[in-house]
């Protein structure tokens, strides 16, 4: 039996320090309900897909409940969950109104021979499959009504708003299970006063997420348009079959999408072996981890603490 | 060895009728793309106006002449991609567009954002004053018939595709050595409303960078998708592979791993290219140092002068 591991973030930007302990608190409590499913003998993907999916309805992260408004004031989501044996994915992009997009993408997954929905499509599949629409109002908060009314009497580029202090987060899981298969899951609301129909990099395979048992699963988060150039997680998976650890693979792959397009992002990575990596080129990631009987976890560069699990 | 161009019209199985139209389009679009390089312009512009060309041509599943989604509507993927600073615009599940072409490099030059979908691209081509045209004018006869076809019984949609797949693409390098891709899509056949391929997502449905070079594929969008086509290919590149060797890798590999089959045109920085596929067919042309090459079938290589 091979050791399960399971890695969360919560999103990688300047995360102000009045989000800072809930955020940390975000991602401890949805690594250990993601290596409960493990330690049980549970599969890699619904280990990922309920550690998402916690953190989809924690209101501190930009993913279902606590997710950000576009320009019309509207609430678009974007997820995709992917599982390292088949290569099997489903994806949704653009969604509306549903408070756990990544249960949707492994709908898609699991119930259509396609990989990806959009938009309307994406609800009425959601509606054939009985998963029900929520207000806008249950998925977003007061104060990010405020901050949407705010940034609206701006024109504030993307690129100036994520590297601001004001919100971008997107959530996401990697993890080995006892078996040795992987998966991969990432849900965002996306960026604050995006464009109507914005779809970063969070819903597409290979930037968002990859999964694949022979070099392990990704899961990105940062500039979408950044990582969507440098295909990250891909990217990353490369350099790990090239031999590099998981480690070194998520860092020279953030150093070049700084270099290359003046990107900013992090990422989280597991081997099939069990070497794991939670890495970021911004000024804060909430990451936590869990292998064997330790919980790891981190907010700033270089951070790392340990608990011991249960 | 630069400029050239490369273009296919859809990996598949091409029915004997639609054969010499397939063929006809591709030479027409290659001469065209050839002239933009020959006469200065850029390997995005070439890619552009060549794939917007295919768009236009009826015989091809993509702009007039898509394939219809389950409820008999037209949806359509397309993507750009600049190698030199690996800038891309994408456009998923837009409607009433004669070239969705155009509006990817739309949302690259003029949006800070990648990918707009379905009613938010609308949204953006009205803002930019791109004309919304009716649905009928983007559908053949042809297309519905196959879509009526295949509502029958238990039709089922992947197989369908062996009858034709059609997406377009192209792929370039300028003489000052720039390197672009352009793919343009219709999608599957009785597809699910909103179903996305691989066409506008980057490293899948098309990748361009300078220092590597370019792809652009067709085939079963979901396995393209699974093994990140396109980005693969030019990984092996990079291990110094050549693009027909890359190519038949990573084609072997998606066959082997996920049972897709498929094609693709590619281009590195020194103008070498190849159009290769594991499907039974694919229309492609290429034009490079004054001759225009073309095939369909595995091992055709035609050549005449441009």
């Amino acid at each position: 039996m091979m050791k399960a591991v399971l890695v969360v973030h919560g999103g990688a930007w300047a995360i102000p320090d009045v989000l800072a302990e809930a955020s940390v608190a975000g991602v401890k409590a949805a690594a250990r309900a993601g290596s409960v499913i493990l330690r049980r003998g549970g599969s890699a993907l619904d280990a990922v897909e309920v550690a998402v999916r916690m953190m989809e309805d924690n209101v501190v992260f930009d993913a279902g409940h606590g997710a950000v408004l576009n320009t019309d004031g509207e609430v678009e989501l974007d997820a995709i969950i992917m599982e390292g044996k088949t290569l099997g994915a489903g994806a949704v992009s653009s969604v509306r109104n549903i408070a756990n997009p990544v249960s949707l993408a492994r709908a898609v997954m699991e119930k259509t021979e396609h990989i990806m929905l959009t938009g309307r499509g994406a609800n009425l599949f959601a509606e054939s499959i009985g998963v029900p629409t929520v207000p806008t109002q249950a998925l977003v908060t007061e104060e990010e009504r405020k901050e949407w009314q705010h940034y609206k009497k701006y024109a504030v580029g993307v690129k100036e708003l994520f590297n601001s202090q004001c919100g971008h987060d997107t959530v996401g899981a990697v993890a080995l299970d006892a078996f040795g298969n992987v998966a991969c899951a990432t849900s965002t609301g996306g960026i604050r006063n995006k464009m109507v129909g914005r779809v970063g990099d969070s819903p597409f395979i290979g930037s968002g997420g990859y999964a694949d048992n022979t070099s392990g699963a990704v899961s990105c988060t940062g500039h979408g348009e950044s990582i969507l150039k440098v295909t990250l997680a891909r990217l990353i998976l490369f350099h790990m079959e090239q031999g590099k650890s998981a480690c070194e693979a998520a860092d020279c792959s953030l150093q070049y999408m700084a270099e290359r397009v003046q990107g900013g992002g992090g990422a989280i990575v597991v081997s099939p072996t069990g070497d794991w990596s939670a890495a970021f080129t911004t000024e804060r990631m909430a990451w936590a981890a869990c292998k064997g009987e330790s919980l790891h976890y981190g907010l700033n560069p270089k951070e790392m603490f340990e608990e011991t699990l249960n | 060895m630069l400029p050239v161009v490369v273009v296919h019209g859809g990996a598949g199985h091409v029915p004997k009728e639609r054969a010499e139209i397939s063929i006809a389009g591709m030479r027409e679009a290659a001469r065209m793309g050839y002239a933009i390089l020959k006469s200065g312009g850029s390997a995005m512009d070439a890619v552009v106006e060549t794939v917007a060309m295919l768009e236009n041509n009826p015989a091809f599943n993509a702009g007039r002449g898509s394939v219809l989604n389950l409820k008999g509507e037209v949806e359509m993927d397309a993507l750009v991609m600049d190698g030199r600073t690996l800038a891309c615009g994408a456009v998923s599940a837009v409607r009433r567009v004669a070239n969705p072409i155009h509006l990817a490099r739309l949302v690259m030059d003029k949006t800070s954002h990648v990918c707009l979908t379905a009613e938010g691209a609308s949204q953006f081509a009205r803002a930019m004053g791109i004309p919304e045209v009716p649905e009928e004018s983007l559908i053949t006869e042809y297309a519905r018939k196959r879509w009526k076809d295949n509502l029958h019984k238990d039709a089922n949609p992947v197989e369908c595709q062996i009858g034709k797949m059609g997406t377009v693409g192209a792929v370039a390098v300028d003489v000052q050595g720039n390197i672009a891709c352009a793919t343009s899509t219709g999608g599957m056949i009785n597809k699910m409303e909103g179903r996305v391929g691989d066409t506008p997502c980057i490293g899948c449905g098309g990748y361009a960078d300078n220092q590597i070079g370019a792809v652009s594929p067709t085939g079963h969008g979901e396995a393209i998708m699974k093994i990140a086509l396109s980005r693969l290919i030019l990984f092996h590149m990079e291990q110094g592979k050549s693009p027909k060797e890359a190519s038949d890798m990573a084609l072997a590999y998606m066959k082997e791993r996920v049972s897709g089959l498929g094609g693709v045109v590619v281009v590195d920085p020194k103008g070498t290219w190849a159009a290769r596929f594991s499907s039974q067919q694919m229309p492609w042309a290429a034009a490079q140092q004054e001759q225009l090459h073309y095939g369909m079938f595995h091992g055709e290589d035609f050549t005449e002068p441009v």
